[in-house]
Order: structure tokens, then sequence, then C-alpha cells
């Protein structure tokens, strides 16, 4: 039904993958060594330096051809690469979403002339992209946007407004997805993607602050935006399949389930040499639970890595699922093994990763695909089953 | 379809054939089935992943977890993993010789150990093993003990032990064996051997129960998908209710996960490569999949998956049981749990991360 073809008895990093997964640690050991960062939890902090050192290591756009600034890599090689940056809690959120989502959108739908002007920068860890889907009135149900772009002579007037656009504010760019006919009998119909360089005439970005004050969330106001035809991805009306296709990879992630490894990996260190039962069986089952949704989100990204990749997105949802409520059970067991006080200022990093996972345990299950429209994409497959 | 495919459709049909009702009733009175072993050797299948050089059929490890996923799945009461992963494998890897018919194999409790006295040119063995599976109905039992110190692999006939019959949640024999005095020549008794030791023969039936239990999770959930698109209440089918499919979500992602963890210890177990941590983390998430699932399932099917005359419970008894059987999620988290926290972070993420 779910996982069909898929043979997990064969998966095997390649050696080149090993060898790269050292070569990424050492790294990171270094810089953390050197001071260069702190360890957050939820993709750390902006940080466009950071990410200037990662693209010059070639380890941004891993998967893309040489010629766009790429690597000509694998999906495994990104793989160990997303592991190994996440284990670390390294700040990688100025590049995140340019690597993973808008990249490979430019690639699949992008004219030449888009993949040259925003792929290698991105590649070089340069260029950083905002999402611009949510609205005020539009979350789950994404085909409800209001956000419409009217043709005018040269391009598109864009109007409406974004929500929840991480970043936007230190974003080179960001997709929007908007209508541009109007909403007819098939709402899937009539969307289409814009991309918007920021910051711009008509494109006004303001704070959302997140639930402990801090600015990374944005709400992003296109008050008749200009948007030359040159900066459309993809075909006018086909946003919806745009936007849906890249999703297999985007949810079966690492980052959909190592954003509070960080915290485990503090647990055990903290609890080194203790023989107690309970701590041994809560740490046994957690790494039990880690290894086993790790193995799903392989058996996808080696999927990826063949050349024919089956469509996976019900798996990715599962895989998400899954993943997402696996971070929130290492935060509960933190709490049930030690009795210490969560501080988000902490000098104490135990105290500090704590606070992180507590404030941010609502988001994961939220952010890319809520829990309950998971599991009913997942439903709706099983419906189909015979 | 390729050879895979073909075994296990070839595989299935004989497994379907002794899945009804009243099959499953008999062989939870009788501790097993008889004619599905017979129709299994019939096959040659009940000695697979056994070299042919020591007269087994051959195939891999990989292909034995496929079979028994779907003996898991179609509840076979037969003595497979033990004929095939236990018995057979300790036997062919010490060089005796593999008794025919179903197989037995027990493992001793160190803190109730055996003893062995030598009389003339045979010997004499003394010792009690509990829960036993399918030691009643078995030709043979293979029996992996510490004596005086040293580990040895003992092949007994029927005749030499006598069983106090008990059985498992789901019927299946799980018996009691006692050694008195019984007569064993040489040939019965053969040092173990550093692959052929106590640990590897736990990890193996540790690992056989996850696909086990794997295989049935995969039939719960068929059940469920089937008798939600059956039943109707408030004027439709449950299927069509929120409510319902999203609970069918999560059991078919606790199916998937016990598929993806019992398959990738398979591959563990096959290459003999840090087989410990991955059996550990099979049977642990296996087993916490066997009590989500079988809860969500019963949950959907309401009262009638309780009924003796459902199968539901055949599938669900059985998962209940496996969990702890060649280790509980417990026991094995405590000694996964043991392991990295005599290390620390950093080797655990890399031993997690080599595969």
């Amino acid at each position: 039904m779910l996982f069909d073809n898929i043979d997990f008895a064969s998966l095997e990093l390649p050696s080149h993958a090993r060898e790269l997964r050292r070569e990424v640690r050492g790294f990171l050991d270094d810089e953390r060594k050197r001071g260069s960062y702190r360890a957050h939890l939820g993709h750390g902090e902006f940080d466009a330096e950071f990410s200037r050192k990662i693209g010059a290591r070639g380890w941004i756009g891993v998967t893309w051809p040489k010629k766009y600034g790429g690597h000509e890599r694998s999906y495994l090689e990104r793989f160990v690469i997303t592991e190994e940056l996440l284990a670390a809690a390294a700040p990688v959120s100025a590049h995140w979403v340019a690597d993973r989502q808008s990249g490979p959108s430019f690639l699949r739908w992008g004219t030449e002339a888009q993949r040259l002007k925003y792929l290698p920068r991105i590649a070089k860890g340069e260029c950083y992209f905002a999402i611009g889907m949510s609205e005020p009135n539009s979350g789950s149900d994404l085909a409800s946007v209001r956000t419409r772009a009217e043709r005018v002579t040269g391009g598109w007037k864009l109007t409406g407004q974004k929500v929840w656009s991480s970043w936007a504010h230190e974003a080179s760019a960001m997709f929007v997805l908007c209508r541009t006919s109007p909403l007819g009998e098939n709402r899937h119909e009539g969307l289409s993607q814009l991309i918007v360089d920021l910051p711009a005439p008509g494109v006004t970005i303001r704070p959302i602050n997140f639930l402990n004050n801090q600015h990374h969330f944005n709400e992003v106001f296109f008050d008749g935006a200009f948007v030359p035809d040159e900066q459309v991805l993809g075909e006018i009306g086909q946003g919806w399949r745009q936007v849906t296709s890249e999703l297999a990879l985007e949810r079966s992630g690492p980052e959909r389930y190592m954003n509070t490894l960080p915290l485990l990996f503090a647990v055990i260190d903290r609890l080194k040499g203790s023989t107690d039962r309970m701590a041994q069986v809560t740490v046994g089952t957690l790494l039990a639970r880690l290894a086993s949704v790790r193995t799903m989100s392989l058996a996808i990204a080696t999927e990826f890595s063949k050349t024919t990749a089956p469509d996976l997105a019900t798996e990715a949802a599962l895989v998400k699922d899954i993943g997402t409520h696996f971070e929130r059970e290492v935060t509960e067991a933190a709490k049930a093994l030690f009795d210490v006080t969560p501080v988000c200022d902490s000098e104490d990093e135990f105290e500090r990763l704590l606070a992180e996972a507590t404030i941010f345990s609502p988001i994961s299950t939220i952010r890319g695909g809520t829990t309950q429209i998971l599991r009913g994409i997942v439903a709706k497959r099983l419906q189909g089953a015979a | 379809m390729n050879d895979s495919a073909l075994l296990q459709d070839a595989v299935s049909r004989v497994f379907m054939d002794f899945y009804d009702n009243d099959r499953l009733n008999a062989a939870r009175r009788e501790g097993w089935c008889a004619e599905l072993w017979l129709a299994l050797e019939q096959m040659g299948m009940t000695l697979i992943s056994v070299p042919e050089s020591a007269g087994g059929p051959g195939g891999s490890v990989v292909e034995a977890a496929e079979v028994l996923r779907l003996a898991g799945k179609y509840c076979a009461s037969v003595p497979l993993a033990e004929t095939a992963l236990l018995a057979g494998w300790a036997l062919a890897g010490v060089g005796m010789a593999i008794p025919s018919g179903p197989l037995a194999f027990g493992m001793a409790d160190p803190s109730n150990p055996f003893r062995l006295q030598r009389d003339g040119g045979a010997w004499r063995l003394t010792g009690t093993l509990e829960n036993v599976p399918w030691a009643r109905h078995a030709s043979a039992l293979v029996v992996m003990a510490t004596i005086d110190g040293e580990a040895k692999v003992v092949s007994a006939p029927r005749a030499a032990y006598h069983v106090e019959a008990s059985a498992n949640l789901a019927g299946e024999a799980r018996d009691r064996v006692v050694f008195e005095q019984a007569v064993l020549d040489g040939t019965h008794i053969v040092g173990a051997t550093a692959s052929i030791s106590a640990e590897s023969a736990l990890q193996r039936g540790a690992f056989a129960r996850a696909v086990q239990m794997g295989g049935a999770l995969d039939r719960i959930l068929e059940m469920t998908l089937a008798y939600t698109r059956d039943r109707s209440q408030f004027g439709r089918p449950i299927i069509k209710f929120q409510a319902v499919q999203q609970e069918l979500a999560r059991l078919a992602g606790e199916a998937a996960i016990a598929k993806a963890s019992g398959m990738a210890a398979a591959a563990s177990v096959m290459a003999e490569d840090r087989a410990e941590l991955s059996v550990a983390f099979a049977k642990i998430k296996t087993g916490e999949a066997a009590q989500a699932g079988a809860s969500i399932a019963h949950q959907l099917h309401g009262a009638i998956g309780v009924t003796d005359e459902y199968l539901l419970h055949h599938s669900t008894l059985r998962l209940w049981a496996w969990r702890s059987e060649y280790g509980s999620e417990a026991y094995w988290a405590k000694r996964v749990g043991a392991y990295a926290l005599a290390r620390d972070a950093a080797a655990v993420w890399d031993d997690i991360t080599c595969r």
C-alpha cells in the first residue's frame, strides 16, 4: 500500500558519501571549536557568512548541474550533508529554502536565464529565498490564495498579502503563489508562481514576531508591484502542479525528524556512564525511533538518486508525520530524565536547547503540511488502494 | 515479476490456504498447524537461508525475512523462524547434521545452567528451558547452552526431552522442556563458535519476530481498511469520517515503519554488520508499532474485532505475544541505552549513520 516497492534491505550509502560525511563533520567540528556559531534548534540563525562557507565547500546545490554552479553529486550525498548540518545545529537558515526548494524548482520549471541568474549565487551561499505561499485566509487550504497578478504590458501587477514568510526581510527573492485567472470550477487551475526580487518597489515586509518575541516570520504586502514576464516561474496557470511537485523530497528529508536531535545528543552526553534503567530504556527507545524513521527517509532519498524516481509524495507525508512527532518525544524525554528548567538565553547549552525545543515544538507539525493534512493525504491513498 | 516477487507470491498462496477461522482456531487448540508445515516442506521452504552444502535450499537471510513477513501476515503457526533461521543456521554453522522435520530452538537461562555428565562413551544432559517455541511438535530441539563454562550447541532428538505444554497469548506452542539425565552421544553436542553464539541466536530470533510483526501489521491494516469501507454508520461508510481516516493513516504509518526497520535489520543480519544495533532498533520499533497498530485496528473495528468469530484477533494476539518474545522493547532498549551511555553522542551518531 505504502512503500510497496521500496527495498529497505539494500540501503547502503556509497563510500564517497561516507567520505563526504567525514569531511562535513570535520569542518563543523572545527567551526564549533573556533566558536564561529552557537548551537540553536530549528535550523539555527540567519548567518550569511556561514552559508557562504558552506557554499564555498560545495555543499549547496549539491545535485545541480555544474553549469549552474552545482556539483552534480547524488541525492544521497545531499542527504549526508543535511544530516551533519542538522546534527551539529549549524546556522543554515539563510540558504535552507533556496537550496531545498527554490533551486530544484528553477531546475524543473525555470528558464535558462532564470537558472543562470539565480542558481550559481544560491550555490555560493549568497542568494537566499523566502516562501510566499500562506496568506491570512489560506493556510492548509493553499489553493484558496487570493493574492492576484493582473496582466500589464511586459509583465504582471501583483496585489495581495503573504504571511509566515521566514527571513523574507533578509532574503534576496521570494516565490509568490498567486492567482492569475479568477477562481473557477477547478480551484487548482489559474494559479501561478512569480519570482519577486527583494527588496522591491510596491513590496512591504513587516515582522510577525514569534511567540518568544523574536523576528523570523514576516507578512509581505504587494501593492501593485510590477513583476516582469521573465520572472514568471514555469507556466502561467500551472502554479499548483509546480508547488506540489517537489513535496516528496521536501517532506521526507532529515529536517523533518532532526530538529531536536542536538538535544538528544546533549541528553546522551549528560547521562554518560549512567547505569540508571530508566535512562537506558528511554535513550534506547528514542534511538530506535530515530533509526527507524531515518531508514524511511533514506529509502526515499535512495529512490530519488535513481534515474526514474517514483511518486513518493504520500510516503513522504508519512515520514514527516512520524518524524515531527519523534522530535517532540525527544523534548519530553529530556524533561522526564532531568529536572532542568528551560532557559532561552542560558549560557548552559542544555538549558538553552531544552528551551528552544520547547518553544519551537508547535512549529514542526504545522509548517510544510500539518499533521492532519498529512494524515489526510495518506488516508486518501489508502482509500484508493484495492 | 522478479524471483523474489515470484517466491513471495507462491508462498503467500500456501499461507492463504490455511488462513481461515476454522484452521486458525484449530492451530490455537493444537499449538501449531501440522498441515501447513507439510505444505511448506513440500515447497522446500522450511530451511530457507540454510546453505545447500548443509542440506538447505540456500537463499539469503533477506529472502527468509520476506517469507517470514508473509508467515506473520497470515498467522502461520509453524516453526519456520526456529527451523530455518535458528536451528538450521546453528547446526549448519557448527557442522552438525540437520534432522528432518520441524525443529525447535532453545537458549538455556544462565541462571539455571544445564549439567552434562559423562556416562561411559555417552553423555547425560540435565536442565530445563522455559517457553520453548514449538517444542512439543518438533522432531528435534537445538539448544544453545553454556555447560561447565563452555558454549555448546546441543542437537537433541524429540525422545531426549519431556515437554510440558504451554502457549503464548495466540495459542502458539511455547513449552517447558525438561532434560532429565538425557542420554546423548558426542555427535549431539558440539562447541559453539564465534558466529554461532547465544547472542547471535537471540538477535536472529528477535529479528524474526520483528519481521513477523511487520507482516501482521500489514494484515491488520488491510483488514481495517476493508472493514471501514464496508461498515456504515450514520448513513455512510465509516471510512468517510475524517476521524477514522486520521487513525487509518496512523495505522499505515505503524505498518510502514515496522517494515522499514525489520527489513533494515534483515540486511544487517545477512551482512553480519552491526546486527546488534539494527536488530535492537527493529525489535523496539516493531514492538511499539505492534501495540499502537493493534490498538488502532481494534478501535476502528469496534466490538466485532474482539469476537472469536472475526479474524482480527488472530493477528493482534500474535502481535502482543511476539512483542515479548526474544526480548521485549524494554529489554532491547535497555541494551541500546547501555551501549549509548557507555559512549558519547558523536560515537552513537556515527554508528547510526554508518549505512
